[in-house]
């Protein structure tokens, strides 16, 4: 076991390997807020990449319900009850990883799904926590709740997947920080399905092999954005490239929010993987459930997405979030527009800070005549 | 063929030992008839009695071999487990350990040992294993593992043998291994879902749509595409033809495909545990009347054993009988 820095937990952690970070790393942020769980983004990614035999199963990306939404079947409970507690001193993880706390003989502390696990993928879709009494009606606070959860793989900075690997199939690509399974050396042990604390590798029982969410690599060697994000009806999501915040850039989109507002949070960073994809947390759910998901910042965060509103920048940057194809690498807000621009500084996209209304009057003065819906 | 036992409780060699069951039963016939039929009667049931012993010790086993496994030489190879030339072999019976010494470990032992005999024609070397496992399982899933067994080599016969699990580096292993998925799937298991779900509903695979003429060049073609290890022509994803893979190690973790796999096998599930025939070649530098190392792993699926999880041995000395 190396020893390697993981700034989600604020300290240093064990890890496998020894800490090498890729020359740029993929990263994305999804804005919790807006999705509907209309699962296009799942439908997107399926028909692109899992309709081949023994994928059927597959969901490199899904959609689920929280807190009774699991894909596969308790994924995130049944790691967090093996974890143990897992404290929070200010923004230092006191707790244990799942590399710290790996029993003896393995690597990485997970669980293996069996195939009844992945056999309900809409299993709590649309339940809240506790009942809904008859008669009950909206007062101005959500006594229940619910969200909507959207995941691909993380493509972590320390993966779960790669470290247990006996066989050294799984690999982090230096270039963007992706991370792949060879199909070319994987034999299908499933130390991988067994260690990524998501569940985002998956047994291919007709090639004997694992896959994995390859983030649309082809698409984001060519400066696009995967489909799933492009897909989302919901403008949820954000693809880019991420920085270490010591090296965060106020220009680069996901810095801004990951780094500089502090909106956008790992999913579950005290598993210690330091995962890529930044979730901006659902404003009607309770703090304590959202502390465990998010770690320490959800306060912070919470308080600057509720005032999104007057914080031009901020509500400047989400209107670029399903805005372009291509991977917005830098940003910047002149007045009331915000322009994104590639890898080379050429302009890509220009959105208004808010569109501009055209209210139609009801009667056509010019025509004489009154306006119906498709006149 | 008989299913393995615990050595235990094996066949005795001992012909008086051997039919000491049937003895025994004999005698307290011996008792029931003695009132009826007096003393003459008794001398001619004695007689049955040491008939029946000594036409016990026509069914001795196979001869054992505790300290090495001998390949005896023989003009052909068996080909099936239950070859009649195997009771000829000697039965090694090596005794197995859990691969503990690198992560992932096998923390908790399975199966305790296997019997191993070997034949060798000069040119190739047949390997019988017989291990016992109360569950047979030959179904790939999620979390759910197959048998298998498998054959390890120096790559060179030298006196300084390479790390006994997987070799070591500039010292590398030959392995030949044998998997029960693989065999389903070389006894005629189709290679598709429904084998494995026969109620599963499949909405559509693009490759299979009805502008593709089944079976034709741009149809396979496109199938495998949507296989990417099939692409990579990865052995773990078929098609299959034979239930058994060569590969070459030289350390933990460096396991790979041989350059070709030119090994046969075929291995039945009988009554509560495998038996299956290896054939492979002779290791580099290894002849007749030679003597190399040979050591063995089994999984068990059922105790999810894949991988570094398996019981294995250490190494074993193999000698090959001279040609007679």
């Amino acid at each position: 076991m190396a020893r390697v820095y993981n700034w989600q937990i604020g300290r240093e952690m064990s890890y496998w390997y020894p800490e090498t970070r890729p020359k740029r790393q993929f990263a994305a942020v999804f804005d919790t807020n807006k999705c509907i769980a209309c699962q296009t983004c799942t439908l997107a990614c399926k028909t692109t990449w899992t309709s081949g035999k023994g994928q059927e199963y597959m969901l490199w990306n899904n959609v689920e319900t929280k807190p009774y939404g699991f894909y596969p079947l308790a994924w995130d409970v049944n790691l967090l009850e093996k974890l143990g507690p897992q404290s929070w001193e200010g923004r230092r993880y006191g707790g244990r990883t799942i590399f710290e706390a790996a029993e003896a003989g393995e690597r990485v502390l997970g669980w293996r799904p069996e195939e009844m696990d992945y056999s309900n993928p809409n299993v709590g879709e649309d339940d809240c926590l506790n009942g809904v009494e008859k008669g009950a009606h909206f007062t101005g606070v959500h006594n229940s709740w619910f969200f909507y959860l959207a995941r691909i793989c993380n493509h972590c900075t320390y993966p779960a997947c790669l470290s247990s690997c006996p066989r050294g199939a799984t690999y982090k690509r230096p270039e963007d920080g992706i991370v792949l399974i060879d199909q070319g050396r994987c034999r299908g042990y499933q130390e991988c399905v067994k260690a990524c604390p998501y569940k985002k590798t998956f047994y291919n029982t007709m090639t004997g092999t694992s896959e994995k969410c390859i983030a649309c690599f082809p698409k984001i060697e060519l400066g696009l954005q995967p489909q799933c994000f492009v897909n989302c009806i919901g403008k949820i999501r954000f693809a880019g490239w991420i920085s270490k915040p010591e090296n965060a850039r106020a220009d680069n989109p996901i810095d801004f929010l990951v780094h500089v507002k502090k909106v956008a949070l790992p999913l579950f960073p005290q598993f210690g993987l330091e995962p890529n994809v930044y979730y901006i947390p659902p404003i009607n759910v309770p703090r304590e459930y959202l502390l465990q998901m998010f770690g320490p910042g959800i306060d912070a965060a919470l308080e600057t997405y509720r005032n999104a509103p007057k914080d031009k920048d901020l509500a400047g940057l989400l209107t670029l979030f399903g805005s372009t194809e291509q991977i917005v690498a830098k940003w910047k807000r002149a007045d009331e527009q915000v322009v994104g621009y590639d890898e080379g500084g050429r302009e890509i996209v220009r959105v208004p800070l808010r569109e501009p209304t055209h209210i139609r009057q009801a009667f056509d003065t010019k025509q004489g005549v009154a306006r119906g819906n498709i006149s | 063929m008989s299913s393995p036992t615990d050595p235990t409780e094996r066949e005795p060699r001992s012909c008086a030992i051997l039919n000491l069951r049937p003895t025994i039963s004999a005698l307290k016939i011996l008792h029931f008839v003695q009132d009826d039929i007096g003393n003459a009667g008794l001398l001619l049931a004695a007689a049955v009695v040491f008939a029946l012993a000594f036409a016990g010790c026509s069914k001795q086993g196979p001869p054992i071999s505790e300290a090495e496994v001998k390949a005896i030489f023989d003009k052909t190879l068996p080909s099936t487990v239950d070859d009649a030339m195997w009771e000829r072999a000697p039965v090694h019976t090596a005794k197995l350990i859990p691969q503990d010494m690198v992560e992932p470990r096998l923390m908790r032992a399975s199966t305790p040992f296997v019997n191993v005999q070997s034949i060798t024609d000069g040119r190739q070397m047949a390997f019988r294993l017989s291990w016992s496992d109360a569950t047979m399982d030959d179904i790939p899933g999620q979390g759910r593992f197959g048998d298998a067994v498998a054959v390890q080599l120096p790559a060179t016969t030298a006196p300084d043998a390479p790390a006994p699990q997987m070799g070591e580096e500039g010292k590398p292993v030959e392995i030949t291994y044998w998997s029960a998925v693989f065999q389903a799937a070389v006894n005629g298991r189709k290679d598709d879902i429904h084998a494995l779900y026969p109620r599963a509903k499949v909405d559509h695979y693009p490759f299979e749509a009805p502008s593709l003429k089944p079976g034709s060049t741009e149809q396979q073609a496109m199938a495998k595409r949507y296989a990417p290890a099939r692409s990579l022509e990865n052995p773990m994803a078929g098609p299959r033809t034979v239930p058994v893979q060569d590969l070459v190690a030289a350390g933990p973790g460096t396991l790979q495909p041989a350059e070709k796999t030119v090994s046969l096998g075929s291995g039945t599930y009988v009554k509560s545990g495998w038996s299956v025939v290896l054939i492979r070649p002779l290791p580099n530098g290894t002849q007749l009347g030679g003597r190399t190392q040979v050591a063995f792993a089994v999984w068990e699926g059922s105790h999810q054993e894949v991988g570094a999880r398996k019981m294995r041995t250490p190494w074993i000395p193999l000698t090959l009988e001279s040609a007679r």
